[in-house]
């Protein structure tokens, strides 16, 4: 029997990257598990630091007003923490899934270190900010929180995981094209 | 296997299309209207002594006794006795006096606040903005009856409330930036009209009884 062989057989990514990628996914459920088990203890905690800045939240201390306020506040507060847990489980897997077409693509020694460092840096850093966007909510209210977890997180992680998509599918397409 | 690596990439690069995705707020009930709801609805399927129990365990009742001082008087008694005897429009009387009289005192809180100095423009604008939230939120679950009873009054306060929203809405485009300053006006003219309305109510079921 006769085997046909692959013309590029998969190439698995370098062992650190496989780390990162199995810890986000660690990370995810162990936020996952953290919000259920401490859902009430994490509200409590966010609640009494809105409370404690009423201006940075516009709080007016009629409780009518106020009460929308801060269920909006604490919808969000709750939805950062189930978008990490979201975001950095199913990152792990993009983070694995690109760097193993990268690891088998991308032949120049250069650019393959640097599409897998950026995918795996952009990946596993990406669904951090909505931990931080969660966790500065209380001090610093819904859009500023926001703001902060853009410039620091999402469009640096971010850009440098469309950055080396982008990059990886040039040289796929160039490569197609080569054929 | 190329095609196969590109086909997944696409698939990766249009996840960015989404990003940012921070959810959506839906607001919610409060305990007050949540109540208020599950008496009329009950009161409607003519069930009223599933409506008695609920408005006597539930937050209906204790809000109205914290507003007590602003309420006319009676309100919480006439209500429970127009349950007890199956009064359905006596019922829908007495809470939309109660709704009228909780967004009349927000109009009248907001403009308390708006008449304080200091803050920003846009930080009273945005303050402004949450009351009219507020008194929409009760004034909105007795329109209906209003509008029955005395429609001029509904569409008064309606009228107001649109003309407070233009001047608290935040500057997008060519639209003009909020002006919280006149908003003062509009609110007045709320707590003024819903004042009339709950006085006539209370006047024409004085007369009545």
């Amino acid at each position: 029997m006769t085997v046909a062989a692959e013309p590029h057989p998969w190439r698995v990514p370098p062992r650190w990257v496989l780390l990162v990628a199995v810890l986000s996914i660690v990370c995810a459920e162990l936020g996952g598990a953290s919000m259920a088990r401490f859902k009430v203890e994490l509200t409590r905690w966010a609640r009494d630091a809105m409370l404690a800045r009423p201006a940075v939240h516009g709080l007016v201390g009629v409780r009518d007003v106020d009460e929308r306020i801060l269920d909006e506040a604490l919808v969000k507060f709750d939805a950062g923490l189930r978008l990490f847990h979201m975001h950095a489980e199913g990152m792990g897997l993009v983070i694995i899934a690109t760097t193993m077409v990268a690891a088998t693509v991308a032949r120049a020694g250069v650019a393959r270190r640097v599409i897998i460092a950026l995918l795996t840096t952009g990946g596993a850093g990406y669904p951090v900010g909505y931990l931080v966007w969660s966790a500065l909510i209380p001090a610093y209210g819904l859009e500023r929180a926001k703001t902060i977890a853009e410039w620091l997180v999402w469009i640096p992680f971010g850009s440098a995981t469309i950055v080396a998509l982008w990059w990886l599918t040039g040289l796929l397409v160039l490569r197609m094209i080569g054929r | 296997m190329t095609r196969v690596m590109l086909a997944l990439l696409a698939t990766l690069l249009a996840a960015p299309a989404a990003a940012h995705h921070v959810g959506a707020y839906v607001p919610k009930d409060n305990a007050v209207t949540i109540n208020f709801k599950q008496v009329k609805f009950s009161v409607q399927a003519r069930k009223f002594d599933v409506a008695l129990r609920l408005f006597e365990t539930g937050a209906l009742r204790a809000e109205m006794r914290a507003h007590a001082a602003t309420l006319p008087a009676g309100l919480e008694d006439g209500t429970r006795a127009a349950l007890a005897a199956s009064d359905g429009p006596e019922v829908e009387r007495r809470l939309m006096i109660f709704f009228a009289a909780l967004a009349r005192d927000l109009a009248l809180e907001a403009d308390r606040r708006l008449a304080e100095a200091g803050g920003t423009a846009e930080s009273r604008a945005a303050t402004g903005r949450k009351f009219l939230e507020a008194i929409w939120r009760y004034y909105n679950l007795v329109d209906f009856a209003v509008a029955t009873r005395d429609n001029k009054t509904s569409v008064a306060v309606r009228l107001a409330f649109d003309e407070a929203e233009t001047y608290v809405k935040p500057a997008t485009g060519a639209a003009a930036p909020a002006d919280p300053a006149r908003l003062r006006p509009p609110l007045q003219r709320i707590a003024q009209v819903l004042s009339t309305l709950i006085e006539a109510s209370t006047t024409h079921a004085r007369r009545d009884s």
